[in-house]
């Protein structure tokens, strides 16, 4: 009995001081580690849309990201939305490549706060990028199992602030609320992890805009990990291959 | 005839080919309806175009494919005007058939770092909005005045190589030279007043011969080189094109007079000159607003002379004479500059804007002959893109600053775009133009037209 006493007693008091010793920026940083755990990963996407009359639509890609900052997401259906790419690079470097058009461009500032291809989501949702390099977090509140930390842009953007709510347990985001210039909430993320082997990854994320009450349900299936992604494949050049 | 049937046969049998095999053959496509009628007193239908692309992809290997687009159109209204004409589907129902795109690309070839393309491809260089002074190689395709940034494939050899990921040099090579297709219809005057007008006579009968390049290569060649990178957060080339001309020249004309009126009989030759050509764009943003501007710098590889005859009669010995005088139309290695200078904003809310600067339209030539226009688009999307309405859209041209009242030219071109599904898109448009003097589009202003699209995607 004692010893069972004793181990929890260590363990509660353990766990109390590991949270009570990690800053915001290290419990984000261990969020964004959770994240990209693999060197890369590709999956499958099915992306439905659905209206504030729940009226639905549906689309596919395939989306492959290495390390923290390259991602590639192409679609495959519907067939006007077929092959359209949308190429993310360090730096904040975003190229969209549409077929009909022929040839690759650039996506400008201006253009990243919108909303991509239909979805909730802005371009700028859509980039790989690290929560810790982009924002400045700070805890707001916590409780046993969560804490929910404030980030605020490191540069102006399309949000004034963000709520991202991380499970103690995994650092695991679990939510993220975001709000505008005027500090009106308008935009609500869910995510739903999974493991498989020794990764994690987001198998559903729910984009709730509040605004207009429409919604994106991203849905991830055959998912592979460190699958020796070459660098050749997040380029300009392989866009038009 | 005979040859479109050949095309046909080749593609289908492509395309079996390439469905046998096992994977990653890729058929999709566009059906769109284009149908206008002119704004006039009794709508008169003019334009009435049923396009069915096909596009085949295929992946050959892991760094090549074959991509193809063909196009196959009911294009124009019937035309008959005797029972014999009956017999003749053709004029009951024109259609045809074009080979828009048809290559082979190969990514890695010989070297790791450079692709090789063959067959008829966009080279597609310049990096403004429709309208790229830069790209010298693919002809203009004016078929359709309203779509004027349309452009038709090279045939062509294409080498690019990539410096790094930032960098790149791009050899094109097209072996056979092709000429810019006049607009068809309704706008089909709106060019060739440009070429054979004169303020002096009343041109009561035109004919033209066109002098085509030689049947050789070294006449028929166009060839360029390009360098492209990513420096400071701005896209940029520089290229370089030795080429034809898309649109002839007049080199002679023969007037006759008929009368003493200013009635006269011309008939004129034209043929293609060469051209060096110096290209720089770029394009980036600054403040958050996109940016980008395009030049071509066109030196002439010969003088353009223009060999005018007057053929009349001495009025002493009353007998035939000819009167000869040249002209210079475009000097050699003079230089003339055509460039684009644009820029674009998404707002808030879906708002879209867009407002483009031209030096130059894509038939003048010459410093003199260069025109300014004022191109501006503003578009709101709603309900997460399902709707998109233009309502402000259009051109400002200016022909002479000097005499703004008397040469301009107004383009308001308003359009509405709906998706009821992803594949599915209808479109309602109207062009309305107004316009004094020598430009095109003042020469279009009884052309006002309602126009109806429907597109499906497959």
């Amino acid at each position: 009995m004692k010893t069972k006493i004793l181990i929890l007693t260590v363990l509660f008091f353990g766990v109390f001081s590991m949270t009570k010793a990690q800053t915001a920026s290290e419990i984000l940083d261990k969020a964004d580690n959770v994240i990209t755990t693999s060197d890369d990963i590709t999956q499958n996407v099915e992306i439905t849309l659905i209206d504030k009359n729940k009226n639905q639509q549906t689309r596919t890609a395939v989306l492959m990201q290495k390390g923290e900052d390259k991602r590639l997401f192409e679609f495959t259906s519907p067939s006007s939305y077929e092959g359209v790419s949308f190429l993310s690079l360090p730096d904040d470097v975003m190229y969209l490549y549409m077929p009909s058009y022929g040839k690759e461009r650039r996506i400008a500032s201006s253009v990243k706060n919108q909303k991509f291809a239909g979805t909730d989501m802005s371009y700028d949702d859509m980039a790989a990028k690290s929560y810790n390099d982009n924002y400045t977090p700070t805890i707001k509140s916590s409780d046993a199992t969560s804490w929910v930390l404030e980030l605020i842009p490191k540069t102006a953007g399309e949000y004034s602030k963000v709520l991202l709510t991380i499970r103690k347990i995994d650092y695991i985001p679990l939510k993220a609320e975001f709000f505008d210039k005027a500090n009106n909430k308008i935009k609500v993320s869910e995510f739903e992890f999974a493991k498989q082997g020794n990764f994690w990854y987001v198998k559903t994320l729910t984009v709730k805009d509040l605004k207009t009450n429409h919604t994106t349900i991203m849905k991830s299936s055959d998912v592979k990990f460190n699958q020796g992604l070459s660098d050749d494949i997040f380029t300009v050049r392989n866009l038009t291959m | 005839m005979k040859k479109i049937l050949f095309l046909v046969t080749i593609l289908f049998l492509s395309l079996s080919i390439f469905a046998q095999e096992e994977d990653k053959t890729k058929i999709s496509g566009e059906f769109i309806t284009d149908q206008r009628l002119l704004l006039d007193d009794d709508y008169p239908w003019v334009w009435n175009e049923n396009r069915l692309s096909l596009q085949c992809d295929k992946k050959i290997s892991g760094s090549s494919k074959f991509h193809s687009d063909v196009w196959f159109r009911n294009m124009g209204l019937p035309e008959f005007y005797s029972m014999s004409n009956l017999y003749n589907k053709t004029q009951i129902d024109p259609f045809n058939i074009e080979i828009r795109e048809a290559y082979m690309q190969t990514s890695g070839f010989i070297l790791k770092n450079l692709d090789f393309t063959v067959g008829r491809q966009f080279i597609g260089w310049g990096t403004a909005d429709k309208i790229n002074p830069t790209n010298n190689f693919d002809a203009y395709d004016f078929e359709d005045l309203l779509d004027f940034g349309r452009r038709r494939a090279s045939d062509a050899l294409k080498l690019t190589y990539y410096i790094n990921n930032y960098f790149s040099v791009e050899g094109v090579l097209v072996p056979i030279y092709r000429p810019a297709n006049l607009p068809v219809g309704i706008y089909s005057d709106a060019l060739y007043q440009n070429f054979f007008q004169s303020d002096m006579l009343n041109i009561i009968a035109l004919s033209d011969s066109l002098i085509l390049p030689e049947n050789k290569f070294k006449e028929n060649f166009s060839s360029g080189v390009s360098f492209k990178g990513f420096l400071a957060g701005f896209d940029f080339s520089v290229s370089y094109v030795y080429g034809r001309d898309f649109l002839p020249q007049p080199q002679t004309v023969d007037i006759y007079p008929v009368d003493a009126l200013g009635n006269a009989i011309i008939k004129t030759e034209l043929y293609y000159p060469r051209n060096n050509i110096f290209g720089f764009d770029l394009a980036g943003e600054i403040k958050c607003v996109g940016v980008w501007t395009e030049i071509s710098m066109v030196m002439p590889a010969d003088d353009v002379i223009l060999t005018s005859n007057l053929h009349t009669v001495n009025p002493m010995t009353y007998e035939p004479m000819i009167i000869t005088a040249d002209s210079i139309i475009l000097e050699k290695n003079k230089l003339y500059f055509k460039y684009v200078v644009g820029a674009d904003y998404s707002f808030n809310h879906g708002f879209y804007a867009n407002i483009q600067y031209l030096h130059g339209f894509l038939h003048e030539r010459g410093n003199e002959e260069l025109n300014d226009y004022f191109f501006i688009r503003l578009d709101k999307s709603l309900f997460y893109d399902k709707l998109k309405i233009s309502p402000v859209s259009g051109a400002f041209i200016i022909s002479d600053y000097s005499d703004l009242e008397n040469n301009y030219a107004l383009v308001y071109y308003p359009e509405i775009s709906y998706k009821p599904t992803d594949n599915f898109e209808l479109i309602l448009a109207a062009t309305i133009m107004e316009g004094k003097g020598d430009n095109m589009f003042a020469h279009l202003k009884s052309f006002d037209t309602f126009i109806f699209k429907a597109k499906y995607h497959f």
